[in-house]
């Protein structure tokens, strides 16, 4: 049983409907919104899973089904839906997730009085993100794109009344908004040379030969093909998007929000959504590696942000002292790898990583949400420790994610979809340097992973939330224990014996043999992360929460600036920031002395002269008439309603309009 | 000439719906309602009534015959069959609203005559007959004149009736004027045989005159400047869903009757380039319309008579509609209208539920009513907002598509196009002074000790269903588009 193509708006529909009636029951009724929330999403999970039988029938055919949305005259803007393996895997992925994520929620918000809107922010999230990855229309992925900013924005300042929280929300929209604007100004372009924005079309989509030649063919400034430049600007919103270097500042800070919502938004369904983009575009960002005279290609810039990223966000990441902020961290290099897979021309390893990121960085965040849940909301990780004996449950699953992330090998996912983009950046033919940017990053994972896992766990309670911690109920650590299964399952799908997944996403997939060597290489770099981060953070566990980090007693000044984020924060502040403010307050000088001069100048004529119309048209013309039929009223009383009177200049009025009509139209010569 | 009573009884099931379920409505309340209270009388008339708009509703969705129709006095093309179900959706909206805000001794007599106005409306939509046509608009204007009176109780609801009267008296004679000349020159009744007749002789000042009679009949329905000041002290003084009635309704109805008169009977010799005798009269109507209509509402400081004001405006644009209707077919001013009317119903209905709760003149009235009732703030909002133009409420698609029109047909510099341009910058106009009703429901903060108000249930359903078919619209104006 297979889902028609033309029901496909149902799966983002659910969930979006569910949305809207959350936000009309009372608020007095929380649990019938959750329970609105689970049954529609259930309901779209259930609906993806048919869509995805539907597309692995047949991997290479795509469904698409296409409508026109209005008609402009010269044109209709059409949108459409477009089931295939890449759009529906991915569409389970989140409905999945998501569906666990909400569950979760239900524990960890039980008490919250605003649970109802946390639950309609939730479901239209959902929603907005299920269209995005279904839709065959990048206009109509653009409009689920930014429905998945406004959802991101009200989920990460749902505690709006904190103002860290509130900052963060503005921050994750500004700075997401900034790389929407490439991709806004890339879709306009790809419209305007294109004539169309349907990805596929029966030929005459955006990603078919015909539009790819002619985009490939042409060229613009600095001698780049329009594809490169096109690509380039629709990379700009998935930079954004998927958090990466130069716009990666809003990801860490996100995690004000509740933790689901930092599970939702780090782990898996929105900062895909970046990655996702990339994925799906990809034949239009390859577009130009055929030629050899452009000064660079779209894909090599992909992929040197990418490497950028993985190791930024992991050189970061081991100078953090807040759980999130370590987890928030590792998912910006996460993503790098992910973007640099896809830039090195291996899409499908990109997309793996993304589905095995997903499982275990969900469950690890979800897993910090327990244990922040247990010690009564206590993130910085000096005050925790000792937490293994009282919260068995989540210490198992933790760990479990930690070594999917960390790339422990053979039994746990992360190690395998790791190894298929380490792979791909090893045969990437431009530069070597990616690829050992990325071996280093794979050490600096393993250690901070390490180092989380043993300042939470290890050692003795440090503080009193950690001391009076107990195991989160069954509701919270149900879905932990499913993500943990699904953490390690998962990495069976991909790997080089048996690569379903690469295979059924791009049927041209061929595996590369050889790689023994490399995983080598990097079960050795693995192995001596785990080791160095034990040695330093293990073996003598911590004993006080003032006490020094070791990593800041052998090297001082490098701890200091990773663990103040490289000042990428303050950099922005002092420039962007500093510009920005510097223009708003010119332009308010402006508004207020000129503009809101004119404009007042504009109202008080605009008042003046309806005040002479009025005075026109109810006292001169009426009493005018009424005067010409029984004399002027005395006092001259602004408008009477006396009713004779004026009934009779109505209907003087009447004959008078209708002889001046007449007249006008005679003398006026108009056949 | 013989006439197939089958087919015609098929063709006029709406109508007949609406006849007898007036009837019905008189006959029960004689029969069964004596010793019941009054409440309880108003509620099952209005019933019954409902019952019979939603059956005519549904019977003019049916098939029906394509040709001319009983002697060719009818015909049910798509303006016909589109203009039928708007009127019979918006006196439904209009009659749902009525029970629990408007309190009337003789409520059965106020549904038949709703319904009887609301006959004569789908009569007008179709008919393409002058006799028939005078027929019908008299049938509507008699009930609607009866209608803006019945709230015997208030001296401004009597003086509002007997303005209307007047004016729509004197109205009627200069159309029947209109109409003896034109069959005086043509010696033809129905509209193809008088656009035959004056195609067969040359131009004369008489066919003007005639014309401009016509258009005086039309002015004062659709309240087009210098035709429109009994507007102002109808909508003020009429019950409030009877001025719904008069505002929404038998604008579209009147629309469609004219846009037939003029456009399949009086379209001029049909040479290429050469205008009908009628463009010249109606662009002066639409560009005095707008100035006056736009301006004076500006002064306004009493709610009624600043949508009645607004009303002039609409005309304004109504006109144009008419106007490039010759090039663009009706589609366009006939989705106007349908909008604006919805539009209008929803903010009647919400006046009519304060008539109830002491009344809301001014627009200081207003203050705070978003605190005393999201749902009436909420609906007075959308219901404004469509008529300033906002999308994506309807209201900014039926400007829209007409001004494209418009501006289509012979670019800014022509006549049409001139008259949009002016239309556009009047609706920066329009947006002050429906926003100057806005921010009073919903910036300003309520007077201390205001009550909550109760809004009865069909007057809730009645403005969902508004708000909902104007953002359905607005979002899929294909709906209706496509139908013609």
């Amino acid at each position: 049983m297979h889902l028609p193509v033309q029901l496909t708006w149902l799966i983002p529909a659910l969930p979006a409907v569910a949305a809207a009636v959350i936000a009309a029951v009372p608020a007095r009724r929380p649990g019938l919104g959750a329970g609105l929330a689970l049954a529609a999403l259930a309901g779209s999970l259930i609906l993806a899973l048919l869509a995805l039988a539907g597309a692995l029938a047949d991997p290479a055919a795509r469904l698409i089904h296409t409508f026109t949305w209005f008609d402009l005259g010269h044109g209709a803007i059409r949108l459409g839906w477009l089931l295939d393996p890449l759009g529906t895997l991915l569409a389970v992925m989140v409905a999945t997730v998501g569906l666990l994520i909400f569950t979760f929620s239900l524990g960890y918000l039980r008490d919250d009085p605003r649970a109802k809107q946390f639950f309609c922010f939730l479901s239209l999230f959902a929603g907005a993100m299920l269209g995005l990855l279904l839709a065959n229309s990048l206009l109509l992925l653009f409009l689920c794109w930014e429905l998945v900013g406004l959802a991101s924005y009200l989920l990460i300042g749902f505690w709006f009344q904190r103002p860290a929280a509130a900052r963060a929300a503005r921050k994750a929209f500004i700075t997401t908004r900034i790389g929407d604007l490439g991709l806004l100004l890339g879709l306009v372009w790809l419209q305007d040379a294109t004539g169309t924005l349907l990805l596929f079309d029966g030929g005459r989509g955006v990603l078919e030969t015909e539009a790819l030649g002619a985009l490939a063919g042409a060229s613009t400034v600095g001698g780049l093909a329009v594809s490169t430049a096109i690509g380039l600007l629709l990379f700009c919103g998935a930079a954004g998007k998927s958090g990466q270097v130069p716009l990666h500042v809003w990801l860490p800070d996100a995690m004000e929000g509740p933790t689901p919502v930092s599970a939702l938004i780090h782990a898996a369904p929105m900062v895909a959504a970046g990655v996702f983009l990339v994925a799906r575009v990809y034949p239009l960002l390859a577009a130009d590696l055929a030629l050899a005279s452009v000064p660079v290609h779209a894909l090599t810039v992909v992929a040197t942000v990418g490497a950028i990223t993985a190791l930024f966000g992991a050189a970061v990441a081991v100078a953090q002292d807040d759980i999130k902020r370590v987890l928030a961290f590792s998912t910006v290099s996460q993503l790098g790898y992910m973007m640099l897979a896809a830039g090195t021309g291996a899409w499908t390893a990109a997309i793996f990583h993304l589905l095995t990121h997903a499982c275990f960085q969900a469950l690890l965040f979800l897993s910090a949400g327990s244990v922040i849940h247990a010690t009564h909301h206590e993130q910085d990780i000096r005050r925790l420790g000792g937490l293994r004996r009282r919260l068995p449950v989540t210490c198992a699953t933790f760990t479990i994610g930690m070594m999917a992330l960390a790339g422990v090998p053979f039994l746990f996912s992360g190690f395998w979809s790791k190894e298929a983009i380490l792979h791909a950046a090893h045969g990437w033919s431009v530069s070597a340097l990616p690829f050992h940017v990325a071996l280093a990053a794979v050490a600096l994972t393993a250690f901070y992973m390490t180092r989380l896992l043993a300042e939470v766990f290890a050692g003795a309670p440090r503080g009193h939330g950690a001391e009076t911690a107990h195991e989160s109920p069954a509701v919270m650590t149900i879905p932990l224990v499913l993500l943990a299964a699904a953490s390690i399952g998962l990495g069976f799908l991909g790997t080089p014996w048996w690569p379903w997944l690469q295979s059924t996403l791009d049927p041209a997939f061929q595996p590369e043999p050889g790689g023994a060597g490399l995983m080598a290489v990097s079960i050795a770099l693995v192995a001596a992360g785990i080791l160095a981060g034990w040695s330093r953070y293990g073996r003598l566990p911590r004993t006080s929460p003032e006490a020094a980090d070791p990593l800041a007693r052998i090297v001082p000044r490098l701890h200091r600036a990773l663990a103040a984020r490289l000042g990428c924060d303050e950099l922005y502040a002092a420039t962007f920031g500093r510009l920005c403010t510097a223009l708003a307050a010119a332009t308010t000088a402006l508004d207020r002395s000129v503009w809101d001069g004119c404009i007042r100048l504009l109202a008080q004529l605009g008042a003046y002269t309806g005040l002479v119309s009025r005075e026109t048209d109810e006292d001169v013309l009426n009493s005018g008439f009424n005067a010409a039929g029984d004399g002027l009223r005395a006092g001259g009383r602004a408008y009477s309603r006396t009713q004779t009177g004026d009934a009779h200049g109505y209907v003087w009025m009447l004959a008078a309009g209708f002889v001046l009509v007449t007249l006008a139209v005679l003398l006026g010569g108009v056949r | 000439m013989t006439i197939d009573h089958s087919e015609l009884l098929h063709a006029f099931r709406p109508e007949a719906c609406l006849v007898t379920g007036a009837l019905l409505v008189l006959g029960l309340d004689l029969a069964a309602g004596r010793g019941r209270p009054p409440e309880r009388r108003a509620q099952n008339a209005a019933l019954l009534g409902l019952l019979a708009l939603a059956a005519a509703l549904a019977a003019s969705f049916a098939a029906a015959p394509a040709g001319p129709l009983a002697a060719g006095t009818m015909l049910l093309d798509p303006l016909a069959r589109i203009t039928r179900a708007g009127v019979l959706g918006l006196a439904l909206l209009a009659l749902a609203a009525t029970p629990g805000t408007l309190r009337l001794p003789h409520a059965a007599e106020y549904v038949a005559l709703l319904l009887f106005a609301t006959a004569g409306f789908t009569l007008m939509a179709g008919t393409t007959s002058l006799l028939l046509g005078f027929v019908a608009l008299e049938l509507a204007s008699i009930a609607l004149y009866l209608l803006a009176g019945f709230d015997k109780a208030r001296p401004e609801s009597a003086e509002a009736a007997l303005k209307y009267f007047l004016f729509g008296a004197v109205a009627a004679a200069f159309l029947l004027f209109g109409f003896s000349l034109l069959y005086g020159l043509t010696g033809a009744l129905d509209l193809p045989g008088i656009s035959r007749g004056l195609a067969a002789q040359p131009a004369s000042p008489l066919l003007l005159v005639a014309v401009v009679m016509v258009l005086v009949g039309f002015g004062f329905k659709a309240a087009a400047a210098p035709f429109h000041l009994w507007a102002p002290d109808v909508y003020q003084g009429a019950p409030a869903p009877a001025a719904a009635l008069i505002a929404s309704a038998a604008k579209l109805a009147g629309l469609a009757f004219f846009l037939r008169l003029l456009g399949s009977g009086l379209s001029g010799s049909g040479a290429d380039g050469e205008p009908a005798p009628w463009t010249g009269a109606v662009a002066m109507l639409a560009v005095l319309s707008l100035l006056v209509g736009n301006i004076a509402a500006l002064g306004q400081g009493n709610v009624r008579r600043l949508l009645a004001y607004s009303a002039v405006a609409h005309a304004g644009v109504l006109l144009l509609g008419v106007l490039v209707s010759a090039r663009a077919g009706p589609g366009p001013a006939v989705y106007y209208a349908v909008t604006y009317g919805l539009a209008t119903v929803g903010a009647f209905i919400v006046l009519a539920v304060l008539d109830g709760e002491g009344g809301a003149q001014t627009p200081a009235d207003l203050a705070g009513l978003h605190g005393r009732s999201p749902l009436l703030a909420g609906a007075l909002a959308a219901c404004l907002l469509s008529l300033a133009g906002i999308p994506p409420l309807a209201g900014f698609l039926g400007k829209f598509l007409l001004f494209a029109e418009a501006l289509k047909a012979g670019g800014p510099t022509s006549l049409t196009g001139g008259i949009a341009l002016l239309a556009i910058a009047l609706s920066a106009v329009a947006l002050y002074y429906y926003l100057v009703v806005l921010k009073e429901a919903l910036v300003r903060g309520p007077t201390p000790g205001a009550p909550a108000i109760r809004v009865p249930a069909g007057a809730a359903l009645s403005l969902l269903a508004t708000v909902a078919l104007l953002l359905v619209l607005g979002l899929l104006p294909d709906l209706l588009l496509q139908r013609f």
